[in-house]
């Protein structure tokens, strides 16, 4: 479990991000054509993780858009946003902003990814949705970054996390 | 289990509906300001119940939108549109489409409700997200009306519901 906070208020995630030099979880997350896809269907590049509350929110809404034009220097890496929104607002997110660089991916079915990356918040009002992180994976599914950002409404390092994508 | 078309092809639900004359099960559902709410919250008034699978398609839509103008003028009466939708999403739509005479529900932190209702996809495309149904309860939480669609991209029975709110 970990604490992080919401306008300075603690709150806590179910568990720890995987640890950097382990093996990144496996997972079955919903694109936005409601097809499942899994950590193998991403074979041979590198992953980029942006896991956000929701991208209906601003925050999220920011990061999704530097995501999406680092893309273009990252050819051999994708760009995965993970959120607890269903694929019909991811859609409507990307159709608005443009962002058709980075590929958005759903909990709908379940939060099954949320528990075995240890994002999922279990209490205050965000209680069942996920709070902001970043994993970085290797070709070989290796985590070679994580961050929790500790307050939620702030951005992730965006620095720290395209470097680990070299 | 109650079987339910999308777009031809079957798909099934968790259980059934409440039965007419039982008493309808409460629930825990997020309401726009993240705060959790229960039927309880709505006492002394007659319910009606629209669940969705998303407020960011078509039909969901325009079924808020006629949910909306009929209770503009019945005080009497409370409209819950329950999806699984986030909040963020619920109040996005709201605001863009100018409605205010209902009030959205979301299964953001679970989806109990789904499941006590009998309303969760088990199968499908649109798996782990409702059947479109339409309940009405009295004022004592007792179920008037309850209508699953057979087809979830087609609009439900208004009159129906509307004449069990008479």
């Amino acid at each position: 479990m970990a604490q992080i906070t919401r306008y300075g208020s603690p709150i806590h995630t179910h568990g720890e991000l995987p640890e950097v030099g382990s093996a990144a979880p496996d997972f079955r997350l919903v694109d936005a054509d409601l097809n499942d896809v899994t950590l193998a269907s991403f074979k041979g590049k590198k992953k980029l993780l942006s896991i956000v509350p929701s991208l209906d929110t601003p925050t999220c809404s920011l990061s999704t858009k530097k995501f999406n034009e680092a893309a273009a220097a990252y050819p051999n890496a994708v760009m995965l946003i993970v959120s607890a929104d269903l694929p019909y607002a991811q859609k409507r997110f990307c159709a608005a902003e443009g962002t058709g660089q980075v590929v958005t991916l759903s909990m709908m079915r379940s939060r099954q990814f949320a528990r075995d990356y240890g994002v999922l918040i279990v209490d205050g009002p965000t209680e069942g949705i996920t709070a902001r992180a970043i994993v970085v994976i290797d070709e070989n599914d290796r985590v070679v970054h994580r961050e929790l950002v500790p307050e939620i409404r702030q951005e992730p390092d965006y620095e720290a996390a395209l470097t680990a994508l070299k | 289990m109650a079987d339910v078309l999308f777009k031809g092809t079957p798909s099934h639900t968790s259980g059934n509906l409440p039965k007419v004359g039982s008493q309808a099960p409460d629930f825990k559902l997020t309401a726009g300001d993240l705060s959790d709410v229960s039927l309880a919250d709505f006492k002394g008034k007659k319910k009606l119940l629209s669940i969705v699978h998303s407020l960011d398609t078509g039909v969901c839509a325009a079924s808020t939108q006629r949910f909306n103008d009929f209770a503009r003028n019945r005080d009497d009466v409370v409209v819950l549109v329950v999806s699984c939708d986030l909040p963020f999403a619920q109040a996005r739509f709201c605001t863009g489409e100018g409605i205010a005479n209902v009030v959205t529900l979301s299964m953001m932190r679970d989806r109990q409700f789904a499941k006590d209702y009998g309303v969760l996809l088990t199968d499908s495309p649109l798996a782990g997200l409702t059947a479109r149904a339409t309940l009405v309860l009295d004022e004592n939480n007792k179920v008037l009306y309850a209508q699953m669609g057979p087809e979830l991209t087609v609009e439900p029975d208004y009159e129906p519901a509307f004449a069990a709110l008479k």
